[in-house]
């Protein structure tokens, strides 16, 4: 076992805390939120430093990185709550792809993904499926080589500027089995989609997504018919440990920022470090973080490693992530006192963000429950 | 010890919740309806003001007939109303106001005509409330002061006609002392109200800025220098307000409601043993915060200030609102971090995270949470130094 970064990954996370530091204060990040959505500018500047390439091998004209460089990735852009669609494309959209998808699907689709000029999201959830990815409904008659597929795609990240969606849908079996779902790669141009993008609580983008008599020919299908879920299940664990890391990134701040404020802050003629009630409390925030952290390396070097306990891992890690997200998030906004719950400070959009995290890809209840079984 | 309402309470009851029903908003015209709710409530003998004391106009009611109004009025539709004048200036003037400062201020309070903010907190005084430092500066002649200064998180300060303003007189000797309780004008020069947007995305709270604003002594209560004492009552009355559990009571029947519609497997989220759970450990709390009010209630003398006690209500109350909050957000699942826009979620969904983030702020107004357990601490366990 060893936890030491190589030097290309310090490399790497370096350059992101830079940028990061440059580019994402909070008036920076307010102004890009309220031209709604995220900056072409700095999408473009990520392709260019390589970053949207890290997670996809060589072959498929990537840099051969792992889960790991993903994850010291995340942790950076949770720092500054960066807004730029890499979880939904590279990780989950691309995600399913690289690892479902023919020679020919993957040189049709990657190499603008990895370039910045296209974009690809995950459409699996459905207003009934609860948190369960294998809970699907949306179903596929067949229609000449391929199947026609109708129904409803909801909390689609960033499907408002997709290309392409990777689309999971039944061919086969009964709504919450996990066989008999297939994906594929589908145009978000196609005849019948259509999307209604909204903006999230957090300022990132997400969408519902219409499937109404699209055509999915043979050429469109990801892998093997009702195969689909092996795949979409790691790209959603891939999902996990991304904004599991990006989780340990934002709660970092907020421990930091509750620090800062108390030795800054004073009442009763004491700063308000000085009391022990409150010395106690971040105390607590700092271990959640700390705890979090272990876990995450504990879970994405698991995956990494392809282990046998991987699925386990990533069940206990979004547990535990969601616990002290909201742990670290409400004792953050409560010792910033009245400041905590407005627009000006950042305590409260990194809160925000994390709420949203312990909802997505099943809460914290769902994965503990999971982790028991 | 008994747990039976009397017959003479039931049939207050009944009285009520006719009242209630027969009044309910139909349609119309929602201000004219709200007015004449008032008018109508204060001719059934001062229900309009159900805590004040007889002496001013109130209904005399005892513990229990306090309890049934609770009940039942956080279930019916009634009237928007704030309460800083009716709740908290009014108790204030009561005890510490001249005759001639309850004739002025009281019937248009009790009226509902003219609308009361509160001038508390500054930037640098949140919990340490007596470290304010606006300042009120007498005139040569003694018949005004000018104030200059700043109050933060004025709630409903956009829409106040007066506010009621702690301000320093003096900087000499410990600092509750020389604090003075003014009131005056908002719509006036010298006054800027800038919003503050909370993290919910709404506009309740404000900042507020004096600039040489002149206030006539004949609008101080009391003396010069003990405006600290009053307002500590003051924030007793606060407290028991915020706590909010009959509205809690029935906020949790909604939640309650809110996840049964939310399908699972072949149940609703109600089925979910970790959910369930949840909800039962809240009505378990709520069943017992419920009769830590009643026993402070039948404890304190009609009209007097709620005592400490008034520091576990809120402590408490506030917890459980919180805690629906975070239930009904987490019973909207992903749906809840939707902002605006068409999704597929329950409706209920669309607000739960702009509710929870809102709901933050329960446990920091009104002396947040660390303050009520210092009151505690102090007053009630009787350790006198902490820090």
């Amino acid at each position: 076992m060893n936890f030491e970064l190589s030097e290309e990954q310090q490399l790497i996370a370096d350059s992101i805390e830079r940028f990061v530091a440059d580019n994402y204060d909070l008036e920076s990040r307010t102004a890009i939120v309220a031209k709604g959505g995220f900056s072409e500018e700095y999408w473009k500047q990520m392709a260019e430093l390589g970053w949207l390439g890290m997670p996809f091998s060589e072959e498929d004209g990537g840099f051969g990185g792992n889960q790991i460089d993903t994850m010291l990735m995340m942790e950076q852009f949770g720092k500054g709550l960066v807004l730029e669609p890499f979880l939904a494309s590279i990780v989950l959209g691309a995600g399913a792809l690289k690892r479902a998808g023919s020679a020919e699907q993957k040189a049709a689709w990657l190499p603008g993904v990895i370039d910045g000029s296209k974009q690809l999201a995950l459409a699996y959830m459905e207003p009934e499926s609860g948190d369960e990815p294998h809970n699907v409904a949306l179903s596929g008659t067949p229609s000449g080589d391929g199947y026609k597929i109708s129904g409803l795609k909801c909390m689609v990240l960033h499907g408002g500027t997709a290309d392409a969606f990777v689309v999971s849908f039944r061919t086969s079996g009964g709504t919450v089995d996990e066989s008999g779902i297939t994906l594929a790669l589908i145009p978000a141009d196609r005849d019948g989609i259509t999307v209604h993008a909204y903006p999230t609580v957090d300022g990132l983008q997400s969408s519902e997504v219409k499937f109404d008599g699209v055509e999915v020919s043979k050429d469109d299908i990801l892998g093997e018919v009702g195969e689909g879920f092996a795949a979409l299940n790691a790209a959603i664990n891939d999902g996990i440990l991304a904004i599991a890391a990006e989780a340990v990134g934002a709660m970092e701040v907020l421990y930091k920022d509750t620090v800062a404020y108390t030795q800054e802050r004073e009442q009763f003629d004491h700063p308000m470090s000085d009391f022990q009630v409150l010395q106690h409390r971040m105390v607590d925030m700092f271990v959640e973080y700390e705890q979090s952290k272990s876990l995450l390396y504990r879970a994405t070097m698991e995956v990494a490693a392809d282990g046998d306990d991987a699925q386990r891992n990533v069940h206990a890690l979004k547990h535990l992530i969601g616990k002290a997200a909201f742990f670290v998030g409400e004792n953050a906004v409560q010792t910033h006192g009245g400041m905590g719950v407005t627009e000006e400070l950042r305590v409260g959009h990194y809160f925000k963000r994390l709420i949203v995290i312990e909802a997505q890809f099943g809460n914290t209840d769902y994965h503990l429950d999971r982790f028991a079984a | 010890m008994d747990i039976e309402l009397s017959k003479e309470d039931l049939e207050f009851e009944k009285e009520v919740k006719a009242f209630l029903a027969e009044n309910a908003y139909k349609d119309g015209d929602a201000e004219k309806w709200r007015m004449g709710w008032f008018e109508k409530a204060r001719e059934k003998g001062g229900w309009d003001v159900p805590k004040w004391p007889v002496k001013f106009g109130g209904p005399g009611w005892t513990p229990n007939q306090h309890y049934v109004w609770q009940r039942a009025t956080a279930r019916a539709s009634t009237p928007w109303d704030l309460p800083f004048g009716l709740s908290m200036l009014a108790p204030v003037l009561m005890a510490y106001g001249s005759e001639e400062q309850q004739e002025r201020f009281l019937p248009d309070i009790r009226a509902r005509k003219v609308n009361w903010c509160q001038g508390y907190s500054e930037p640098g005084a949140g919990s340490d409330l007596a470290s304010l430092k606006t300042k009120a500066e007498l005139s040569a002649d003694g018949t005004y002061y000018t104030v200059n200064g700043q109050k933060i998180w004025t709630t409903m300060a956009h829409i106040a006609d007066w506010i009621f303003c702690l301000t320093r007189t003096s900087s000499d000797g410990i600092k509750q002392e020389g604090i003075t309780f003014l009131l005056f004008p908002m719509k006036q020069d010298g006054i800027e109200i800038k919003p503050i947007i909370t993290l919910g995305g709404s506009h309740t709270v404000n900042s507020v800025f004096f600039t040489d604003v002149k206030v006539p002594v004949e609008n101080r209560v009391g003396e010069e220098g003990k405006g600290w004492t009053y307002a500590k009552g003051l924030l007793e009355h606060e407290r028991s307000g915020i706590a909010g559990i009959s509205n809690s009571i029935v906020a949790l029947e909604g939640l309650k409601e809110k996840a049964r519609s939310v399908k699972r497997g072949n149940g609703s989220l109600m089925d979910v043993p970790s959910f369930k759970s949840k909800i039962a450990a809240l009505e378990v709390d709520l069943m017992a915060v419920e009769y830590t009010e009643l026993r402070s209630l039948a404890t304190a003398s009609a009209g007097a200030a709620p005592g400490p006690e008034s520091s576990i209500l809120k402590l408490k109350g506030t917890e459980i609102q919180q805690r629906i909050q975070k239930l009904t957000m987490e019973a909207g699942g992903q749906f809840s971090a939707a902002w605006g826009g068409f999704n597929s979620g329950p409706d209920f969904a669309r607000g739960g995270t702009g509710g929870y983030m809102n709901s933050r702020y329960y446990t920091i107004y009104g002396g947040a949470s660390e303050v009520q357990k210092d009151i505690i601490t102090k007053k009630v366990l009787g350790i006198k130094s902490s820090r």
